[in-house]
């Protein structure tokens, strides 16, 4: 009966005029924010803080949170028209979502986010309504040997990630690697390949790194050509929906893909992306026709869709019930609900239930006014690719360059920005591919650093990696996945060989 | 010709005379915080931005340029035109920097305009922890070796845990993590026996109960710590604490530094920021004028005494 009681309680709290009006207004700029590749919600949030002096703490923060959420769900917009990933987590979608929009199938890829983006988010808010205090003590037992065995996992799935040549994706993944560790090493506070230079020194900006391999590639590439993707084609309402099989196709993987990312998403500083990479990933494994992925396959951007929405909601386990801000819009949030007096914490729920027990009910408003927003959008974003090129790829390079210029006002950046460029097109002409290399400077720094934390830790044993459960339990998953490849290889070059007799 | 020439000079002199007397600001103000949004630098100022945009009846623009510690965006700060339109939110960080002698600049680079608020370090255990108070730390940490968490090799917290250890001739076995929050979570999951971390951002852990507070490195119990006793009273000489203020590059005219401490002094006494700032877990604690260079010398030669031995 509690539940009822509480659910009434958010349901008062959320539907007041009020507080409907600053969720609307908030998931709207976030929706517009996201679109724009590279302009990042973080900014926006912090604008529009000041605001917070002016409205009631609730209010102020269903506004602030559904500029974040609503953030998640345009991300991956311009990832599928223009393979242009805004966040990292977006470059994901860029793997299949851009070849749907060659095959014409845009309207489908972005319909079908928007319905991904929808499941991930509404399964976590109800997980979070539910079981906040719980999760909240699983993130605090994961220790740094457990993110070590789990970013190993991350990696060692980032070979399902290759779609051509195996060696060239290895290579890829040790080139990300090697990028991630310019900076400075936070074990011991000395710069690694920084010669100097101040703005190297909390490493390369992997926006820049992301915008320039995918987004200035696909520019430079594209160049020379003539030919207009599907531009003849008259845009339908029908061509538009997804079909029976696409939906039918995509409930497991959206599910798979929101409980990776709800569960990545409640461990401070792990951040959206890592779970969008493994929900492509476990989607590619279990898919019985893996060759698909990379080619088109909705099960390709609805899964780590899902995932991403998944743990931009889950973010806010830790923040609410342990005061513990998992990422710098977290801290924002803590921060303004701090100038209101109010302390997050364990005790939240039962101090502040109005607090607590609204935002929930408003994240469930705010995420059906998405989907009610987003669906009408899609046929405008898809008429985008019927802008001539000659006008569409400078507006491309302009935006790019006011978002990689807006992180952090440096006009270094956007050269960083050009050089990926020209790395992502020899990387074009040689047969690499650029998702690899991201997952391995995303996970490359944070696994040496939680390696060299479990061994400070547990003062250089590394048992440690087996005693624990749950990174054995990753261990076990690393082996199983290690066996599996070599068996199915086994396997598929016996069947050549009797195919050849 | 003679005539034009005379026109010229006048009007030059018109504008050269306009700009000397021209009230400060007269355009937006750019504040640089050295660090992304949401950390205790950002949340400082921008509690403050509203009540300054009324004082001075200007935009502040808050532009955060984070990396390197503070490094990137002080240095930023530094290089701008000391013409009060460039200001910086200050903090220890600077001096921190500085001691560890990793940039090419020092706190003499700066004017200080006003420091405004204070936190001090804290010592704080898993509620759960075996030691519950910092007698008992100290005792494990002096026979065995405990470990400790940090935010970030070389930044302010470090250094304080680094000055605890000296102090209370312990070892530490400090365990460095990249931010505060992956350093309280380990102490609330048992992973680090301890953490030193800033007031304000170990706030809402303490308030919540899942951590403890053993010490405060201020001279004397804060008012919104009353139980938490100092390093002083523990009979271990240390006293430290973190401080937040306003500067901006060395030079700054009379003028803007008289806006600007005449618009703090106002908003100090309309008393509604002191409810912010310990809401946020700080102190308000003015200061302006020479005796604000005094405290920054002191603090600066404090800062490098702690670093001691981790300075390069």
């Amino acid at each position: 009966m509690e539940i009822l009681n509480n659910l009434a309680l958010g349901f008062s709290v959320a539907f007041t005029i009020e507080n409907l009006m600053y969720c609307a207004l908030g998931v709207t700029i976030g929706m517009l924010i996201g679109v724009i590749p590279g302009v990042g919600h973080l900014a926006a949030i912090s604008m529009l803080l000041p605001l917070t002096y002016y409205v009631p703490a609730t209010t102020a923060l269903v506004m602030l949170a559904g500029i974040y959420y609503g953030a998640q769900y345009g991300g991956s917009t311009a990832a599928i028209l223009l393979n242009l990933p805004g966040t990292p987590s977006s470059s994901v979608v860029c793997l299949d979502g851009y070849p749907m929009t060659k095959q014409g199938r845009a309207g489908v890829a972005l319909f079908m986010t928007t319905i991904a983006s929808f499941v991930g988010s509404l399964i976590t808010v109800v997980v979070l309504a539910a079981f906040a205090p719980p999760l909240a003590d699983f993130a605090v037992a994961f220790n740094s040997a457990d993110y070590f065995s789990m970013m190993l996992l991350g990696l060692v799935a980032a070979a399902i990630l290759v779609q051509g040549n195996p060696a060239k994706g290895l290579a890829a993944v040790v080139f990300g690697l090697l990028l991630g560790i310019v900076g400075t090493d936070v074990s011991t506070g000395i710069q690694r390949y920084t010669f100097g230079l101040t703005f190297l020194y909390d490493g390369l900006n992997i926006v820049a790194i992301a915008m320039g391999i995918f987004g200035v590639t696909e520019v430079m590439a594209n160049v020379g050509k003539v030919i207009q993707v599907k531009s003849d084609q008259k845009i339908t309402f029908r061509s538009l929906l997804p079909t029976r099989s696409d939906l039918k196709q995509s409930i497991f993987p959206m599910l798979r893909g929101t409980g990776i990312g709800t569960g990545i998403g409640i461990l401070p500083g792990t951040g959206t992306s890592i779970g969008s990479f493994i929900a492509y990933a476990v989607e590619k494994k279990v898919s019985k026709n893996p060759e698909k992925f990379g080619k088109g396959a909705i099960e390709g951007i609805t899964a780590p869709e899902s995932a991403n929405n998944a743990a931009a909601q889950s973010a806010f386990i830790p923040t609410l019930t342990l005061g513990i801000p998992g990422d710098a819009v977290m801290a924002l949030m803590l921060g303004a609900l701090l100038i209101h007096g109010i302390t997050p914490g364990p005790n939240v729920i039962s101090d502040n239930p109005d607090l607590f027990w609204g935002l929930v009910i408003s994240f469930l408003i705010g995420n059906v006014l998405l989907l009610i927003l987003n669906i009408p959008m899609v046929g405008l974003w898809v008429r985008l690719l019927r802008i001539p090129y000659p006008i569409l790829y400078p507006s491309i390079i302009l935006f790019i360059v006011i978002g990689v210029y807006s992180i952090n006002y440096s006009d270094l950046d956007i050269m960083l920005v050009a050089l990926f460029g020209v790395v992502g097109c020899v990387f074009l002409l040689l047969g690499f591919e650029p998702a690899p290399l991201l997952l391995g400077f995303i996970l490359g720094p944070m696994m040496e650093e939680n390696f060299r934390r479990a061994m400070l830790l547990s003062r250089g044993d590394l048992m440690v990696f087996l005693e624990r459960p749950v990174s054995a339990a990753f261990f076990a998953m690393i082996a199983a996945l290690i066996v599996w490849s070599i068996i199915s290889a086994v396997r598929k070059k016996r069947v050549a060989v009797t195919k050849e007799f | 010709m003679k005539k034009l020439l005379g026109g010229f000079t006048l009007a030059i002199g018109c504008i050269v005379a306009g700009q000397a007397f021209a009230e400060y600001p007269t355009k937006n103000v750019d504040m640089i915080v050295p660090f992304s949004a949401g950390g205790g630098n950002d949340t400082f100022v921008r509690a403050l931005q509203p009540l300054v945009e009324e004082q001075l009846d200007t935009t502040l623009v808050i532009r955060n340029i984070a990396g390197g510690g503070g490094a990137v965006g002080m240095s930023r700060a530094v290089a701008s035109p000391a013409d009060g339109y460039t200001l910086l939110a200050a903090s220890n960080a600077m001096l921190t920097l500085e001691a560890m002698g990793t940039v090419p600049f020092t706190h003499d680079d700066f004017d200080f305009i006003a420091k405004l608020i204070e936190e001090p370090y804290l010592i704080a255990v898993s509620s759960e922890s075996p030691y519950q108070d910092i007698e008992s730390l100290v005792e494990a940490a002096q026979s065995g070796s405990v470990r400790v968490g940090a935010s970030g090799v070389g930044s302010s917290a470090h250094i304080a845990a680094n000055a605890i250890a000296n102090r209370t001739e312990s070892t530490f076995n400090l365990i460095p993590y990249p931010g505060g929050s992956e350093a309280m979570s380990a102490a609330m999951g048992g992973h680090v026996e301890a953490v030193v971390l800033g007031g304000a951002e170990l706030r809402s852990a303490l308030e919540s109960g899942r951590l403890k507070a053993l010490a405060t490195t201020y001279a004397e119990r804060s008012d919104s710590l009353p139980d938490v006793p100092t390093f002083q009273e523990s009979g271990y000489d240390l006293t430290l604490t973190v401080w937040r203020g306003i500067a901006g590059p060395k030079g700054l005219p009379d003028e803007v530094k008289k806006e600007w401490v005449a618009a703090i002094q106002q908003i100090v006494e309309d008393g509604s920021y002191e409810q912010t700032a310990n809401n946020l877990g700080t102190e308000l604690a003015p200061l302006y004028g020479d005796e604000l260079e005094a405290f920054i010398d002191e603090s600066a030669a404090t800062m490098r005494e702690a670093a001691g031995d981790l300075a390069n």
